[in-house]
């Protein structure tokens, strides 16, 4: 938790000084090279990138080998209160709305996804950026500062009434 | 022939209103097929380099307009906002279309017009989350058998008119910057000019030309900053309202005009007189104005430079330290005005600021300027000193809190989207308008290369008075609104004026309607399918008759504004945005070029 914590301050300083020299254990490009608290160990095909795109729909019905990413924080309310500072703090509210309700970008808090929900797909979207778009914020957040908005991301709720736009 | 006539017209035309001079080199090619008048044509954005949006045709009138009726349709395929306008070059008509940037050549001399052929540029679809505020497009423009436009991520390309052929194709603009080319170009003296969005992005603002034939950087010049980036030389360069050297840089705090904006997204005019092109600036950037203390010169400033050199004239900042978001990216319309008693060579510019402003175009001096709606961030524009006098309870920045009740929004009293039109036989200009105000409460902006450097929640509302946009008929001799056509919703169309004294615009829950330019009476209106965010244009057909063109496909801000108009992506559900809960109602996105004839 201070760990997070320390990770939204030292952005703040350095993004503040136009530098994005971030403190050396968020520096975290390669996932292999990432904490094991932040990411634990690949899982058998150890070789294999943990990236897996839209893979809900697999030919001959056998899914690809690849790698699983864990959330370390997964439903941390207080890293997610620290990833919503981060939220606006990186930006992303400029794409994707203050309240993640849709801008440029789409609306992240409708239950709905492009590339997947899950918190591993959510992280990949992030770290690796998507088409139309979505940048790559792995290279400047690294895996601890993209797991914190993950877990942000995680909290927000669908309206039940989400799928009917009625005015009668 | 076409020589004799187009001296006939600029003569005729000179007598009444600015020189609404074309391309030099424009006549179309017989390869194109002329058979066309030029008057009947429309080669480049607002039809003439005074930027007026008149088309002396006359067949449609006041009396016959109730008539009109669509003759022909097409489903551009694509969903964004269709700003812009089409072109007709003789037999032809082409027609840009949002991202990604299709370009299209209907055969006019055809039953259905079929295409002639497409042209399919392979655009980065990583723009998309650059633009700042949808895929627009702002237009092409014709000359010398070419039909220039820009793709939306960065570069610029020419076509043959005939073929279809791409000639030339020249990286502009850098996406990684937070740069993106909405605008239509300005060709002018074999140079094409163009600029990049990004006021969003923090970008280090510019405008360049490219030769014509071969589409090589001719020059490049910065907005703000340093005299030596941005053509500035003592001698030629002589702001009406200020004195000294290095006002680009030495206006902003620290060297926050790096990442300062001062975008250029709309609309270029070019007096050949005085050889001197017209543009607007956009927004300083972030939008936290505290980041950048000072006027922050030139952003959302017009500045007139040569065409040959780029070499900086003047430059006229309407809305220093810029802290609402109030680009001036709108179009400066050339037109010789009487005011008091002579004739000025006079620039008229409606501002997103709320105030219209009537400048004399050889020297930047403001004439008058006088607010078309509602205005509460200034009183007045100081005559004398060229400057706003401010509101001070309506200034904003990260110290002030949330600012509540501005008005104009930050949508501007009109969108830069949508040009006005100026009529030389009414002496009236022509401008949708928007009715809104905000709420401005600014945060610290972070600024990281190719992410948006904003830094403001300004939720929206109605202004006074029960309507959010309107149609309405201005005198800029005397700082006067004539009449109005109000609007339930904000009005986001260009203007058209015509030789026949009607005037047409387009809605934003989809009607497309004629007026008549004496006073406003609507004299039709069709709903077109999707909301109009583009600008109405006439021709002749080969047929010789008159007919009008206009594209429905509702977007641009209103992509974002509205995302409950939007149902192609399954994974994107939003609720309505609370002050225009009935939009979607009455409009969902699509693009459609619809052509009407009596």
């Amino acid at each position: 938790m201070r760990a997070v914590k320390t990770v939204v301050q030292g952005l703040r300083r350095a993004l503040a000084a136009r530098r994005f020299l971030l403190p050396s254990f968020i520096v975290c490009t390669a996932l292999a090279a990432c904490g094991q608290r932040s990411s634990p160990p690949l899982e058998a095909a150890s070789t294999l990138p943990a990236i897996r795109y839209e893979s809900h729909l697999a030919a001959g019905d056998t899914a690809p080998p690849g790698g699983t990413l864990r959330n370390p924080h997964a439903g941390d309310a207080a890293v997610a209160r620290n990833g919503a500072l981060l939220f606006t703090t990186m930006n992303c509210d400029g794409c994707h709305g203050g309240d993640a309700s849709g801008w440029v970008g789409p609306n992240l808090g409708d239950g709905r996804w492009r590339y997947g929900g899950a918190d591993a797909e959510v992280f990949n979207s992030i770290f690796y950026g998507r088409p139309k778009g979505m940048p790559a914020f792995g290279g400047t957040l690294g895996s601890e500062g993209v797991w914190t908005l993950v877990t942000y991301i995680r909290t927000l709720q669908a309206p039940p009434d989400l799928p009917t736009e009625s005015w009668q | 022939m076409l020589r004799a006539v187009l001296i006939a017209l600029l003569g005729a035309l000179a007598a009444t209103a600015v020189s609404a001079v074309t391309p030099g080199t424009a006549a179309p090619s017989g390869a194109v097929g002329g058979h066309a008048s030029d008057e009947g044509q429309w080669l480049m954005p607002s039809r003439d380099y005074a930027a007026t949006r008149y088309s002396p045709l006359t067949q449609i009138t006041a009396s016959n307009a109730r008539t009109l009726h669509p003759v022909w349709t097409f489903s551009t395929g694509v969903l964004g906002g269709h700003e812009g306008q089409p072109l007709v070059v003789g037999n032809t008509m082409y027609v840009v279309t949002p991202w990604p940037n299709v370009l299209y050549a209907f055969d006019l001399s055809r039953d259905g017009y079929p295409l002639k052929w497409k042209y399919r540029p392979d655009v980065n679809a990583n723009a998309l989350g650059v633009a700042c505020c949808d895929s627009v497009n702002r237009g092409a423009f014709y000359a010398d058998g070419k039909i220039v436009y820009n793709l939306l991520d960065g570069h610029t390309v020419a076509i043959d008119a005939a073929s279809g052929r791409e000639l030339w194709k020249t990286q502009i603009a850098a996406l990684g910057n937070g740069e993106t080319t909405t605008m239509a170009p300005l060709v002018v003296k074999g140079k094409v000019i163009v600029g990049a969005a990004g006021g969003e992005f923090g970008i280090y603002g510019w405008i360049k030309a490219l030769d014509l034939e071969s589409g090589r950087e001719v020059w490049s010049a910065r907005n703000v900053g340093p005299d030596a980036e941005m053509r500035a030389t003592p001698g030629t360069f002589k702001p009406p309202y200020d004195s000294g050297t290095e006002l680009g840089a030495q206006s902003w705090a620290g060297d926050s005009w790096r990442r300062g904006g001062a975008p250029v997204w709309g609309w270029m005019a070019y007096d050949p007189d005085l050889d001197l092109f017209y543009y607007g600036t956009g927004n300083a950037a972030p939008y936290n104005a505290e980041q950048r203390l000072g006027d922050n010169k030139w952003s959302a400033s017009v500045l007139a430079r040569r065409p040959d050199d780029g070499a900086l004239v003047w430059a006229y900042q309407f809305t220093p330290h810029d802290n609402w978001d109030f680009d001036a990216t709108g179009a400066m319309v050339l037109a010789d005005l009487a005011i008091a008693g002579r004739t000025v060579k006079a620039l008229v510019h409606f501002d997103k600021n709320g105030f219209a402003y009537t400048l004399d175009r050889t020297t930047g001096k403001v004439l008058l300027a006088q607010p078309f709606t509602q205005v509460n961030w200034a009183r007045s524009i100081d005559l004398a000193s060229g400057r706003p006098v401010l509101e001070p309870s309506q200034q904003t920045g990260v110290s002030k809190g949330n600012i509540k009740g501005i008005c104009p929004s930050l949508e501007g009293g009109v969108s830069p989207a949508s040009p006005p039109a100026y009529s030389p036989r009414t002496h009236l200009f022509y401008t949708s308008s928007n009715n809104m105000c905000m709420d401005y409460a600014v945060s610290r902006a972070t600024f990281l290369k190719g992410t948006p450097y904003v830094g403001v929640n300004s939720p929206y509302k109605a202004g006074p008075g029960g309507y959010m946009g309107s149609f309405l008929a201005w005198d800029a001799a005397t700082g006067r609104k004539v009449w109005e056509d109000k609007e339930p919703f904000p009005n986001w169309s260009g203007a058209l004026v015509t030789g026949g004294d009607v005037a047409f615009y387009g809605t934003l829950d989809g009607w497309f309607k004629s007026v008549d330019a004496k006073t406003g009476k609507v004299l039709s209106k069709f709903k077109v399918g999707s909301g109009v965010v583009s600008n109405p244009m006439t021709y002749v057909g080969p047929d010789g008759r008159q007919y009008v063109a206009v594209y429905a496909g509702f977007g641009g801000d209103w992509a974002l504004l509205a995302g409950d108009t939007r149902s192609d992506d399954p994974t994107d559900v939003r609720a309505p945005a609370d002050y225009v809960k009935e939009i979607a109602r009455h409009t969902s996105q699509g693009g459609i070029v619809w052509i009407f004839g009596l």
